[in-house]
């Protein structure tokens, strides 16, 4: 399972070198989407498939789950900030 | 008249020369103003400001033992200080049995968290690792840090051994049953959300509070950093508590 001694009988934590090769896996894939104009990963289509699939390799299917909500909670958070500097310039 | 006033002064008040001189100049200061000011008639007014003068050296008195008081208070119990840390009883991640008392005469860096951790343990552990290596310089071994995992199922003394190994090499990793755990993190004032009846298979995260402790050597709360808290921020927070304990002779580093 890649990087990943998730299935292992012994788990054992990610290595800090595993850490970076999942990190590397993601942002490849999050930069994929950004350039499909994607902000929820999962509605691309087969847009981004090569990166999709290293990245899953690559990363613990916890984490995945964690980087892509904080993916969409990070754009809303950014929408709302921005919502926010509009109405005080406005006012 | 002089003497007159001068001596009801002196029995109302204990001598004090520096307003029985004020007094003195008044009945040279023309008697037209004596007419002028009617009832307001000098021994009003010494009446008046030896009252004042009374009443100011009595505040200024009781408030300089209420301030040496509360200074007194403050030497024996330090005050606004959270009560964070205490008992607890847990393993190191060489399988040795570590209480609170373990880290008794030394200062230290305490984070809560887990091995499986994304991002967010990495990075705090990387930035109390290099404070605690650019502090070794002045301070040798005398700073502690210490990994305390909030996911008993999965952290085994083991498991956290392999884990520490890539941030510092006198990080002690701790680790202990669920009810253990939960009870050094009430202790310490930690969140955690790891489920009793995970398994150490089971791929899941843990929620829980992200900030690294700072403790002094009689196990006291200094400190907490969050995330915004920069290594040079830790570095320069320890380095002042440390000089300030020197300066009071608490410590010798």
């Amino acid at each position: 399972m890649g990087w990943f001694g998730s299935n292992a009988p012994e788990p054992t934590a990610v290595s800090r070198e595993g850490r970076q090769h999942c990190w590397d896996r993601r942002d490849a894939y999050f930069a994929c989407l950004d350039n499909a104009h994607v902000l929820k990963p999962g509605d691309e289509g087969k847009a981004c498939a090569t990166e999709k699939a290293a990245y899953e390799k690559n990363c613990a299917k916890s984490w995945i789950e964690y980087f892509n909500k904080r993916r969409v909670l990070a754009e809303q958070q950014k929408g709302v900030l921005q919502q926010m500097k509009n109405q005080s310039s406005s006012s | 008249m002089q003497t007159a006033i001068s001596r009801g002064f002196r029995h109302t008040y204990p001598p004090h020369t520096r307003y029985s001189r004020t007094y003195s100049s008044i009945p040279s200061s023309s008697d037209r103003g004596k007419t002028a000011v009617g009832v307001f008639s000098p021994i009003a007014a010494a009446i008046f400001i030896a009252t004042g003068a009374g009443l100011f050296y009595y505040f200024n008195s009781e408030k300089e033992s209420l301030r040496k008081k509360k200074e007194e208070e403050l030497a024996t119990k330090a005050y606004g200080r959270p009560q964070v840390g205490g008992p607890f009883s847990l393993l190191t991640h060489e399988n040795k049995p570590f209480t609170e008392k373990d880290l008794l005469g030394k200062w230290s860096l305490i984070y809560f968290g887990f091995t499986n951790c994304p991002d967010i343990c990495p990075e705090e552990l990387d930035k109390m690792s290099g404070a605690v290596t650019a502090l070794e310089k002045q301070y040798g071994t005398a700073i502690q840090p210490v990994f305390i995992s909030v996911d008993p199922p999965r952290d085994t003394p083991a498991r956290i051994a392999a884990y520490l190994s890539e941030f510092h090499p006198r990080l002690i990793g701790l680790t202990g049953s669920y009810q253990d755990t939960k009870s050094v993190c009430k202790t310490y004032r930690v969140y955690f959300s790891t489920p009793p009846t995970a398994k150490a298979d089971d791929d899941y995260l843990v929620d829980h509070s992200i900030f690294f402790y700072f403790m002094d050597p009689n196990g006291q709360f200094v400190d907490a950093f969050g995330k915004d808290t920069s290594m040079e921020d830790v570095i320069t927070r320890v380095r002042k508590e440390i000089g300030e304990w020197e300066e009071d002779g608490k410590w010798k580093a």
